[in-house]
């Protein structure tokens, strides 16, 4: 192979690429470093090092709320998201569906539709059919958010799997429930699991959906920051925006684990 | 039960929750859209038409997504092809430099642009220090602030739509291309960039419908006077109660993102993602 890249150009390229990731994460960086600043301000670099504003925010009784409330609907989001995804993902796979090719476009349309217009649309079908949005409404309108993805996930893992395990699971006279219990959903769990990653995920970090379907009992915690943004924002935002950030790291070391992040960066 | 209905059995919960939950509130909105005082209406429609303060606003939206989706083309292509082609160890710092920002919140990461760019800010500073603003120079509240801002959230996507892309493209070509005698930039521009060109059409279409429809980022960071069509959107709902108006808006954002998308249906594959 022709090796030789210009040496101008290779210092371009890490310049470029440092600076390009410089970017992508230098707000992440301040966040976490405001986070632990000692002063009352908002100051970048920090000014001195402190764990107070944490501890400000695990005392606070509105964050802890919004915290609470945030944690409640990601989780009925994984699991509706991740039941009903993984299910329409392996009978789309399967595809003896009748307008299976219609059908796979709906499913995955919450992915290019604006959230914005969705919003909306929930916001102004709720109210006119059931007067107050609620829990449920968040619950139901973050689930579709969450949908495609596992959807997603899950046909990506089914595509690189056996077809020929079910029909020898048939032939040796597995039934119906046997098959889709012994050998699908076996081979469907990485794909659920990195699927309900992303659901609780999205569903947490959401913040479009529950701005508009939003009332003063019913604040998620993307909502609440961003309340505070718009006002008056103290150090304690920081705090609490950190501990999103490492929730993050989190997450994804997971679906590495799971999945792995090459992989899922290329498919 | 044939293999056709437990499959339709499969696909059930999701579809009852999509048509229920997404598909009839959306319609919901558009009979709102033209709905008047007395029944079907196109008022709402022509009032934002006819009024150039709201033509303004929508004028400044296209405008800046166009800016934020070529800027993330720029930076978009050459970090997914080095991505593509580094050793697989660089590859994974890569991964995680756009992966981490794309999970993190909007809101967070908007938050931190806020504090880089305000008066005091790191961003700001440099600005004056190097005498390129004067003495109460901040970027925060301006048409740039925004641009930057929704760089960063959409750039991740760019990235991966072009990078899914890429990583298929047989290197061998590449080879072929150098030991024919091309220059290196040489087969950068003519083998690998039309060959990348539907992972950046299918990035560009993603980034620009994000950026037309976002509100969160432009009203943070661009402030109360600087307004865009989604943040009208959520204003309207929110603080003037004007809902029926209000979905009109939508419903222009709406055709416009879809007068962009359809010709391209196609190729669009948002990679998440």
């Amino acid at each position: 192979m022709v090796k030789s890249v210009p040496t101008a150009v290779r210092v371009l390229a890490s310049v470029l690429v440092a600076l390009t990731m410089l970017v992508l994460l230098a707000p992440l960086v301040v966040v976490i470093g405001v986070s632990f600043s000692e002063s009352e301000f908002i100051a970048f670099p920090p000014k001195g090092f402190s764990l107070r504003w944490y501890e400000g925010v695990l005392t606070s009784n509105t964050y802890l709320a919004s915290a609470w409330t945030s944690l409640q609907i990601a989780l009925l989001v994984t699991l509706t998201a991740t039941l009903a995804g993984g299910a329409a993902a392996v009978a789309l796979h399967r595809g003896k569906l009748p307008f299976s090719g219609a059908l796979a476009t709906f499913f995955l349309s919450p992915l290019v539709l604006p959230t914005i217009i969705f919003a909306i649309g929930m916001l102004m079908f709720w109210s006119r059919l059931f007067g107050q949005v609620s829990l449920l409404t968040l619950w139901l309108s973050h689930s579709v958010v969450a949908l495609p993805y596992v959807i997603r996930t899950t046909l990506a893992v089914l595509a690189e799997s056996d077809p020929f395990l079910e029909e020898a699971a048939r032939t040796m006279g597995a039934g119906r429930l046997q098959r889709l219990g012994f050998v699908v959903l076996p081979q469907c769990v990485p794909g659920l699991g990195a699927g309900a990653f992303f659901a609780f995920n999205i569903s947490f970090d959401e913040a479009v959906l529950s701005l508009f379907l939003r009332k003063p009992d019913l604040t998620t915690l993307p909502v609440q920051i961003y309340g505070q943004l718009e006002f008056s924002p103290d150090p304690s935002v920081a705090a609490v925006s950190a501990i999103m950030i490492f929730l993050t790291v989190l997450m994804i070391v997971v679906i590495d684990r799971i999945l792995g992040l090459q992989r899922f960066a290329r498919s | 039960m044939n293999d056709r209905t437990e499959n339709l059995l499969l696909a059930l919960p999701g579809l009852v929750l999509l048509v229920l939950a997404y598909f009839v509130p959306i319609g919901q909105m558009l009979v709102l859209s033209l709905s008047g005082a007395s029944g079907l209406t196109l008022e709402h429609f022509s009032r934002f038409l006819a009024d150039p303060f709201y033509l303004n606003i929508l004028w400044r939206t296209v405008r800046l997504s166009l800016v934020i989706t070529v800027i993330c083309a720029v930076l978009g292509f050459p970090y997914a092809y080095i991505m593509a082609r580094v050793s697989p160890r660089l590859r994974m710092w890569m991964v995680v430099a756009v992966i981490l920002p794309l999970m993190t919140s909007v809101v967070v990461r908007t938050f931190g642009w806020m504090v880089l760019l305000s008066r005091n800010g790191l961003v700001s500073q440099w600005a004056r220090d190097l005498g390129w603003a004067e003495r109460n120079f901040q970027l925060m509240h301006s048409e740039a602030a925004i641009v930057i801002g929704m760089v960063q959230v959409l750039l991740p996507f760019m990235a991966l739509s072009i990078l899914g892309v890429i990583s298929r493209i047989d290197t061998r070509l590449e080879e072929a291309s150098r030991t024919m005698g091309a220059s290196f930039l040489g087969t950068l521009r003519s083998v690998v960039l039309p060959l990348s060109m539907p992972g950046i059409v299918a990035g560009s279409l993603l980034v620009f419908t994000l950026s037309a429809s976002s509100f969160i980022t432009p009203s943070l960071m661009g402030g109360a006077r600087i307004q865009v069509l989604a943040g009208l959107v959520y204003k309207s709902v929110t603080q003037t109660l004007e809902w029926p108006f209000a979905a009109a808006q939508a419903v222009i954002l709406f055709v416009g993102v879809l007068l962009v998308l359809i010709p391209y249906v196609k190729i669009s594959t948002p990679r998440h993602g």
